[in-house]
């Protein structure tokens, strides 16, 4: 999937659907540009910065989902590759396994030139073993290649979440400062 | 971030790929301690198991393969057992490598940072 990004001055480009944080330069000419008083631009970050950190807890759900399915993937290539062992050498794999929890049975498994995959939705397909090996690399390599861009989604949004926090820093700021600037102006109106 | 008070230092891009990418080792760094960390309990167990397996008598044993336990003779189950320490320890090295580098540049930012920004920046952990 392409990353689209439509650039506009400094970091407001957009990845796969997540808005790119605007960099301010200056807070003065921010404020002036939106037409925003103080008070709408901060909500209009904090708004923001809430709908950032919703998709961060997705995108998190996903990584995590992925990050326990290749261990998964990585055990079945395993079981597969031993079973291809197995047959050049003639004898039956003799393997405990478990019936229920805490019950384990023995079982004799004979040669066999194929292997049955779990694919999902109750569906379970025969594959030969070097059909059954390639099958699972490939499902391998698809999920590395998702979690790596996942994982390059998740760092873009920390990047806007960190922009944007910045921002409502600066825009505070800019404010307590044009207040002192007010102040020390009204007093010395009234000390003149 | 830690709110100023008031102070006029102008933030620029770069300042703000700066903090960007102090995040970013941030967020890394505590990864790859979690990382480690599983790495060292692979590596201990590893190291139990095959302490076991010097101490047992018996010539099979039975060695978990995905799901299942299969049988498997003591000496191929010592040699499966010596290579995945092998591949445990290098992970281990790679991950305390990546973690050295990553705090050096950590370091390195915080020294920018600090210094452009003083006190009107907090890159401490909570």
């Amino acid at each position: 999937m392409a990353s689209s990004s439509s650039s506009t001055p400094h970091g407001a480009t957009e990845r796969r659907g997540i808005p790119g944080a605007q960099f301010v330069e200056d807070v003065q000419t921010y404020l002036n540009q939106s037409g925003l008083d103080v008070n709408s631009a901060l909500a209009f970050l904090q708004e923001r910065l809430q709908q950032y950190k919703l998709v961060e807890m997705k995108l998190l759900a996903q990584q995590r989902d992925l990050q326990a399915k290749i261990p998964d993937i990585e055990k079945c290539v395993d079981v597969v590759a031993t079973l291809q062992a197995k047959k050049d050498t003639g004898e039956a794999l003799i393997a405990d396994f478990e019936v229920s929890e805490g019950i384990y049975s023995r079982a004799r498994i004979e040669d066999s030139d194929s292997v049955c995959l779990w694919l999902g939705a109750n569906v379970m397909l025969e594959y030969s073993c070097e059909e059954a090996t390639a099958l699972l690399q490939k499902n391998l390599e698809n999920a590395k290649a998702s979690l790596e861009v996942l994982v390059a989604d998740l760092q873009f949004l920390r990047d806007q979440v960190t922009i944007t926090q910045v921002t409502i820093a600066r825009v505070y700021n800019w404010d307590v400062h044009q207040r002192r600037l007010r102040q020390v102006a009204t007093s010395s109106a009234d000390d003149s | 971030m830690q709110q100023g008070g008031g102070s006029e230092t102008e933030v620029t891009w770069e300042d703000q790929q700066n903090i960007n990418k102090f995040g970013r080792l941030n967020n890394r760094l505590h990864e790859l301690e979690d990382e480690i960390k599983v790495s060292k309990e692979t590596n201990e167990n590893l190291e139990d198991a095959s302490n076991e397996l010097i101490l047992t008598d018996e010539d099979v044993v039975r060695f978990q393969i995905g799901e299942v336990f299969a049988h498997v003779p003591k000496d191929e189950v010592e040699s499966r057992i010596e290579q995945m320490k092998e591949v445990t320890s290098k992970k281990l090295e790679g991950l305390e490598e990546e973690k050295d580098s990553v705090v050096a540049q950590m370091a390195e930012l915080k020294k920018i940072l600090y210094g452009k920004f003083k006190d009107s920046i907090n890159l401490e952990e909570d």
